[in-house]
Formats: C-alpha cells, structure tokens, sequence
C-alpha cells in the first residue's frame, strides 16, 4: 500500500506539472458556465397558433381566452388562406379554425404535415381539453392521476448532467489511463519501474487512483455548482468510484492488447461510442432497445440522475453502483493478468 | 550469484531464437562484461535476467530467486542501469531519486549522495528534462543504486560519457565491486570490460562463444611481443620482439645496456583482437 500511495502521489505530482488535471477543471468549469448561463432551464418552446375564428363575438372571447390561457401564442387571421399564409411563414406552427356548425362547436386542427401521429392526437386532445374546460355547460370526461404526488423532478438542464458525469467521470478515464500507461513505456520509465519491488497490480492501481482522484474533483465540483444542497453526495462518490473503476479498468484491458496509443485508439473510441449509445436512451426513453439497456452506461446514466436528488432511488443506484464495481474488478483482473506478461516486453 | 542453464529466448513464436543455449556462472563478488556486438542476444540474456523478459526456456537463479516466477523481494537486492535513459523528464534530479527509494522495502542511499558521487549535485533541483543526454545517463546509473544492491546489472555504462565522467563511473563500478557486489556488465566497450571485469564472456548471434577471463585470453590468443623505441645513428627507430625467441631475447639485452632504449612496450593482443579472432566478427 505504501508504494502504491508513493507512486499516486508520484503521478498527482506529475499530473499537476502537466496540461491534463487543469483542462479537467476548465472543462468543469466551462460545462458549469454554459448550464447556467446558455442552457435555458427548459427546452420547451412556446407554441404559435394560428386561429381563424367563424364564431359570434360572444363565443368569440371565450374562446380567444381559453385557448391563450394555454399557454400558446395566439396569431388570429381574418380568413383561412391568411390562416395557411401565416403558417407557411412559421413552419413550427399549428393552426387551429373554430366554427360553430348549430349546436355544435366545430374544431377543425390544421397541421404543417410533417407531425408524427402521437404529436398530431396529443394536439388534438390538449385542444378539445381546453375547450371542454373553458366553455360553459360542457364538462371534461379526461381524469389523470399520479403514483407519486411531488414527485422530485430535474429540469431540463438539470437531466444533462449525467452525460456529463457518464462522459468525463467514467469514460474519459478509458482514454486517459491508456495515454499514461503508453507515455511510461514510450518514457522507458515503466522498465525503471518493473526492476524495483513495486508489482504490476500495484502501478495500475496507482494509475486508476490518479484517474479517481480527478472524477472526483471533476464531478464534485459541477454537482456542487449546478444542484448545491440538492445533490445526495454520498451516493455520488460511491457511484463515481464505481463508475470511474469500471471506466479505467476497461480502458487498462484495451490498452493492455496495443503497443501505442496509435493502435489502441480505433478501438477506444469505438468502445466509448458503443457505451455512449446509453446516452441517446437516457435522453430520449423512446429509444431503448435490449441492447443499448444491457450496457453498464445505461444504467450508469440513470443512477447518476438518482444522486442528484437528496432522496433518489435507492435501488436503482445500488445495482449501478454493484453492477459497474463487479465489471470494473473482472476487467481489472483480466487486464493485471495480461499486463504481467506484457508490460515490459 | 548468478546461475543460468540452457537459456533460450525468442520474441516470435516460431521465430529465430535471440538467445541459444547460453549457459554461465557468476560467483558473489564477481564482475561478468557480456561482450559482443549490436543485436547479439546481450540485452535479451539481461532482460531476462532481471524479469524484463519472461523466461521460457532453460533455468535462471538470481540471487536465489528462480527467474521463471521471481519474487518482487528479489528487486530489493538488484541494481539495474539501463542504456537508454529512463528518468521522468518532469520531475527534478533529486525528485527522481527521492521517489525511486520510496518503491524499495530496504534502506537506501542518500539521494544527494548519490548525485554528488556521478557529479550531478549542482543541478539536483533542476528537472531532467532539460539535461543532456550523458546528465541522464549518469541519473540512471546513480539511481541503479539507490537500495545498495548485491547484484548490479550495468547496461553500458560509459557509454556517451566524456573521457573523464566514464572514468569516474569506472571508479565507482570498481568500488563497488570492492564491497561486494555481484556485477553483470554488458558493453561493447572492450577497454571497459578490459579494465573492470573478472570475465568475460563473447556472445554472437546468440551464442556463447567463450568464457574467461582478459587475461587468460590475452596469454592464450596474444603474442608475447615488446615493441622498442631506440636511437641509433642519431635517428630514431622501432623494433618488435618476440620474448620467446633466444635470438630477440639477446638483441634486447643489447639495446638495454646500451642505453639507447627510448619506449618500451609490452604489445599483448586486445581484447578486440581476440574476439575478432575468436568469432570471425567485429564488434561494430
């Protein structure tokens, strides 16, 4: 323990005189900077809709009202083809004609075309909803209940920050660990190393500390800034370690196969792709086939969101934390058990 | 100290062997220079030596450790300098020895001591990547040091180094030598070898062409020849003898108690000559 602790201090020193650590803290920064002040705190945007209204003047402001009450711009036309004409100008837009046909209140949806099915009956629905609330005499048949009432929710800036950590905390380290072990074989310094009583196991573990040391200070430091007190910090080291074990360690057994970081490079990045495919699940659930939810990213990912509440699922952080510690160890082992006939040959 | 028999080793599987059959000895205390020229099998035999390479065939004992699964206890004992320099360019001088005597579980030098011995304690805060070449070889061969080894291996260690630093690191390498270490030196530096070792051992293509030592060598494959300086008729002029031969026996006794002799020298065949002789190659 003592050398490897000699050899992690070693490595902070060296990592300290070199580029590496204070690009991890300018692009903590950079990262905190643009999520706060360039992210907007929700990627919803205001709807326009165009309304053309063949109603009398009475119905004709209960319906303006409601349908502004929405939450939509509201852009009324005096005729349909001024109606089509706006919309063509605003390919974003909806359009909406209101026509009372006797008894009946007529809602005729005009679209772009280019609407999916599930947005074109969505559109529908939040219309007549509108409607059924707002006119008198007509009542709404649409109940929604929730599971968990106050449920904890992150904003939309918020849900980006576990790509984040799941890029730079856990993943980053595939690349930057193979760099260093490369850099001591191109130095020679690895042979110095491998003539004193240090073992093999005990300067890749030294390695994979200096790699946590920085996922640490990285991911502290953005958590800290974006969600403050919000954050639940012990489950965020615990899933750090695992995350950034499993990371390094991948990146150690890759490297181990390789005599440069020229070669080893096509296959991490291909690695790292592969992995980040989590990252479209996680930001769009719609996308999740067996093969993207089997990755260790993916449920990375979603534990990473757990810690950033105070009072996350406990669950679903444990098993990240378990599944990614118990790969992390086999690829550890696996890539110790190559590089003890390897490192120096 | 040091025990091998039957080394083999090839980095290819299938491929030509760059170790064949090589087989010595080294008694505690014993200098051994593995001679012979570039891409002759030296490096390889010291590589796997000191654990660098894996040892697949044949069986190695260093310093009572068998070589086929070696111990990290065994490196507290073993000194190695290699002949590429292998510092970290980052860290200063004194830096690099001070971690380096972190990893041993044995006490060690002084670090300051050891860069004031190869004369490198005036720029002992100065990082390595700005010294020179022979500034880091001198730092690699101070640090093979540092846990006091019983076995030093030496990767050519004067070479690049001015006349006078190689000279310094020859005193060093005997002093040490004096006190007790086992020391395998691989050169192609005739003279050094000459001038340090015990034994030597000539290797080509992988194989062990001869063990012995300088001197039995010299008196083996040299002429036993004096080759004299004399002045006579005014002018100056040379002469070889042989110290075998009655009749130049007699001419040398003549020039002597003339008094005319000027230089005389003993013309022993190098070190250089009998391995050409012994191998049928030279040594660049």
């Amino acid at each position: 323990m003592k050398k490897t602790w000699s050899l992690f201090l070693q490595d902070i020193r060296l990592s300290l005189q070199g580029l590496y650590f204070y690009m991890e803290i300018i692009i903590a920064v950079v990262f905190v900077a643009v999520m706060l002040f360039v992210v907007p705190d929700s990627f919803s945007r205001t709807e326009t809709r165009h309304v053309y209204l063949e109603l009398p003047a009475p119905l004709r402001s209960v319906v303006v009202g409601e349908l502004e009450a929405s939450g939509a711009t509201i852009v009324l036309a005096n005729s349909l083809a001024e109606l089509e004409q706006s919309m063509q100008k605003d390919r974003m837009s909806s359009g909406l004609v209101v026509s009372q046909d006797g008894a009946w209140l007529r809602l005729e949806v005009v679209l772009q075309g280019h609407e999916s099915e599930q947005t074109r009956a969505l559109l529908q629905a939040t219309v007549e909803g509108a409607m059924l609330e707002g006119v008198p005499g007509l009542t709404g048949r649409t109940v929604t209940t929730v599971l968990v009432p106050n449920a904890p929710r992150l904003s939309d800036r918020d849900s980006l920050i576990p790509v984040y950590l799941t890029i730079n905390v856990a993943l980053m380290g595939l690349f930057i660990i193979a760099a260093y072990i490369f850099l001591d074989k191109e130095e020679g310094v690895i042979r110095a190393l491998a003539v004193s009583p240090l073992s093999t196991g005990q300067y890749l573990v030294s390695k994979m500390l200096l790699m946590l040391f920085m996922g640490l200070v990285n991911s502290v430091v953005v958590v800290a800034l974006l969600r403050g007190g919000l954050a639940n910090y012990p489950w965020l080291i615990a899933l750090v370690v695992a995350s950034n074990l499993f990371g390094s360690a991948l990146g150690l057994l890759i490297a181990s196969y390789f005599n440069s970081m020229v070669q080893a490079m096509e296959v991490l990045y291909t690695a790292m792709i592969v992995l980040m495919f989590a990252s479209y699940s996680y930001l769009m659930p719609s996308f999740s086939p067996w093969w993207v939810r089997i990755l260790p990213t993916y449920s990375m990912l979603f534990a990473f969101r757990e810690v950033l509440f105070e009072n996350g699922n406990v669950n679903l952080m444990l098993i990240a934390i378990v599944q990614l510690a118990v790969l992390g160890m086999l690829a550890f082992a696996l890539a110790h058990a190559r590089y003890k006939r390897t490192i120096t040959v | 100290m040091i025990t091998v028999q039957g080394l083999s080793h090839c980095y290819k599987k299938g491929g030509p062997a760059a170790v064949k059959d090589a087989s010595f000895e080294i008694a505690k205390g014993e200098v051994l220079g593995f001679l012979g020229p570039s891409g002759a099998g030296k490096s390889t035999t010291q590589g796997v030596l000191t654990g660098l390479l894996p040892l697949q065939t044949g069986q190695v004992n260093v310093a009572g450790f068998d070589m086929r699964h070696p111990k990290r206890e065994l490196y507290n004992l073993l000194g190695v300098s290699f002949e590429q320099s292998n510092v970290y360019a980052k860290l200063t001088a004194l830096e690099n020895l001070q971690f380096y005597a972190g990893l041993f579980d044995v006490p060690t030098e002084d670090p300051m001591k050891l860069l004031a011995l190869v004369g490198l304690d005036h720029v002992a805060r100065k990082r390595t990547g700005e010294f020179s070449k022979g500034m880091k070889h001198r730092l690699t061969f101070a640090r093979s040091l540092i846990n006091k080894p019983d076995v030093w291996f030496l990767d050519e260690p004067t070479t690049g180094l001015d006349p006078a630093i190689a000279h310094d690191i020859k005193g060093i390498i005997r002093e040490k030598n004096q006190k007790g270490a086992t020391i395998f030196l691989t050169t192609h530096n005739m003279q050094v070898a000459d001038e340090l070792c015990h034994r030597v051992a000539f290797i080509v293509d992988g194989e062990i062409r001869l063990i012995d030592s300088p001197r039995n060598l010299k008196l083996q494959y040299g002429e036993r020849v004096v080759e004299v300086e004399h002045t006579a008729d005014g002018a100056l002029k040379t002469e070889r003898m042989s110290l075998s031969a009655r009749e130049d026996q007699q001419r040398l006794n003549h020039l002597l108690e003339q008094g005319t002799v000027q230089t005389m020298h003993t013309k022993e065949a190098t070190l250089e000559e009998i391995f050409i002789a012994v191998t049928g190659r030279g040594l660049s």
